[in-house]
This record gives C-alpha cells, structure tokens and sequence, in this order.
C-alpha cells in the first residue's frame, strides 16, 4: 500500500485503498476523460494489458449511462468515481444523481433484432460493462444510483 | 483530454470501397460516418472495408453506429470486412456478435483479398 493514502477496513483481512476519487460534469465526451483518469490511477495495481482494456470500457461505459441515464446529462450534475484496492480486488464505484429510472438487469441485446431494424441498434452500453468485469454490484435509492465495477486481483476470469 | 472527431476517407479498392476512419467512434462520429457510407454505397462495391487502424476509441453509441451501418449494408446485399482492430476491440465484436455478421481481417491487403473471394 502507498503510505498517505486513505485507506478503510472492510473485512477481517481485507483493508481498501482508495487510489482515486473525484468527479466529472455530465457532459458527452466526459466518459474517455474519467477513463483515463481511472487508467492512470490503477496504473501500479498491476493489472494485465487485457484486463486493463476491459476495465477502461466498463469504466468507460458506465460513466456514460450515469451521465446519460442518471444525470440526463445535467452538466450542473457531476459523476463520482472512486477507485479502491484491497487484497483482493480493484474497486471502482460510479454513482450519479439518480434522477434517473433504476438500473435495469444486463440483457444480451439481440443483433439480428437490430440488424433487421425490428429495435434500436443501441442498447449496448449494460451488457458490455457486464462482459468487461468479473462482478457488477448495482445500489441505490431515490437520490442516487451507484455501479460497482469489480476485478478480482490474483485470478483471471475464465475467458475473460 | 479532448474528443477526437471521427474523420473519414472514402477509397475505392478493386472489388471494395474501404473507409479509413481516424479518431473516435462514440456519438459524435453519426455524421462522418453516415456521409462516409453514403459514398461508399454510391460507388456500388461488393464490399465495404471498416479500417479501425487509427480508431482509438469505440464505446457502445459507436457499436451501435456500426450495427447500423451493418444493417443499411446487409439491406443492399453488401458484405462488410473489418481490418486493424485492436485485440481488445476484436473481443469487443465477438461478444457483440458482430463478428457473426462482418469478417474481421488484420490488415487492408487481407481485407482486399477477402472482398474480391
């Protein structure tokens, strides 16, 4: 762990360090700067090349919908972002304002669907996010809705 | 860090029309691309090639800017060949299926060879 850094107990041998945490305006185009950011405070984490791709998309992805989605891309809305590593795992949580609907459940978007224009091409952004992470953990209430991205540090993910 | 805009060059190849994209596909690409397409399909070829070469940045606004450009082009009977994705983007197209749908080459010249097969 680096010294100065906040870090907090979460399990019985699990402390968290927070290796970032700030916010950026709901403003299109946002989502590359907040994976960049993230990239580069993850940087000593040691992740592998793959896994580091997979993790800029998912962070990447779901500051888009909490813009998009949650803050209905009110810039006077910011989007926080915190990256923390236990042991265990790399942490990176995005919660915006939650004047949004709820977070629905992943589905597997139907490309022949899209392909014969029967439903909007769009409707990636979930499912990408959940193919990227090894967990996504979804919180929230009526102010706030919260995506917790997970990577596990010390295995890889089958296929992944 | 600033938004790269997608710039687009139209070229005709043999059998294909390849579209060189360079910069960002996210949703402010809409425009270059659609008038990048147009001008494809208005040269009549058997196959338009997608060069990701210089493409960057793909998030999921773009994948579906592209699974539109897929549909306009299976409507017309036109293959589509994509060349110089990156590992991480070629995984990207096979968990979307795209892959099902578009051939993913590495480079131009096979893209070439493959439109003319």
């Amino acid at each position: 762990m680096t010294p100065g850094r906040p870090s907090s107990r979460v399990g019985d041998n699990d402390v968290r360090e927070t290796l970032a945490a700030f916010t950026v305006a709901s403003e299109p185009g946002n989502e590359r700067r907040a994976m960049e950011k993230v990239a580069d405070a993850v940087k000593g984490v040691g992740l592998e090349p793959p896994k580091m791709e997979r993790l800029k998309t998912a962070v990447a992805e779901a500051t888009m919908n909490a813009m998009e989605h949650g803050n209905e891309y009110d810039a006077g809305k910011p989007v926080y972002i915190e990256a923390a590593v236990s042991e265990a795992e790399l942490s990176i949580k995005i919660t915006d304002k939650g004047s949004g609907p709820p977070i629905p459940e992943a589905e597997t978007p139907d490309i022949e669907a899209k392909l014969e224009n029967r439903q909007t091409p769009r409707g990636w952004g979930l499912f990408l996010i959940e193919s990227m992470v090894d967990e996504l953990r979804v919180s929230g209430g009526e102010d706030r809705h919260t995506v917790e991205l997970v990577f596990r540090l010390g295995e890889e993910k089958g296929g992944k | 860090m600033e938004v790269r805009h997608l710039e687009v060059e139209v070229v005709r190849k043999d059998e294909a029309v390849v579209l060189h994209m360079k910069g960002e596909i996210n949703g402010f690409a809409q425009e270059a691309l659609a008038e990048a397409y147009e001008k494809a399909e208005g040269e009549s070829p058997e196959a338009v090639v997608l060069d990701f070469t210089e493409v960057d940045y793909i998030n999921s606004t773009g994948i579906a800017l592209i699974v539109g450009l897929l549909a306009k082009a299976r409507a017309s009977g036109r293959r589509v060949i994509a060349c110089g994705l990156s590992d991480h983007y070629v995984e990207i197209f096979t968990i979307t299926r795209l892959s099902d749908f578009m051939s993913l080459v590495p480079d131009e010249e096979n893209a070439i060879r493959e439109a003319a097969s």
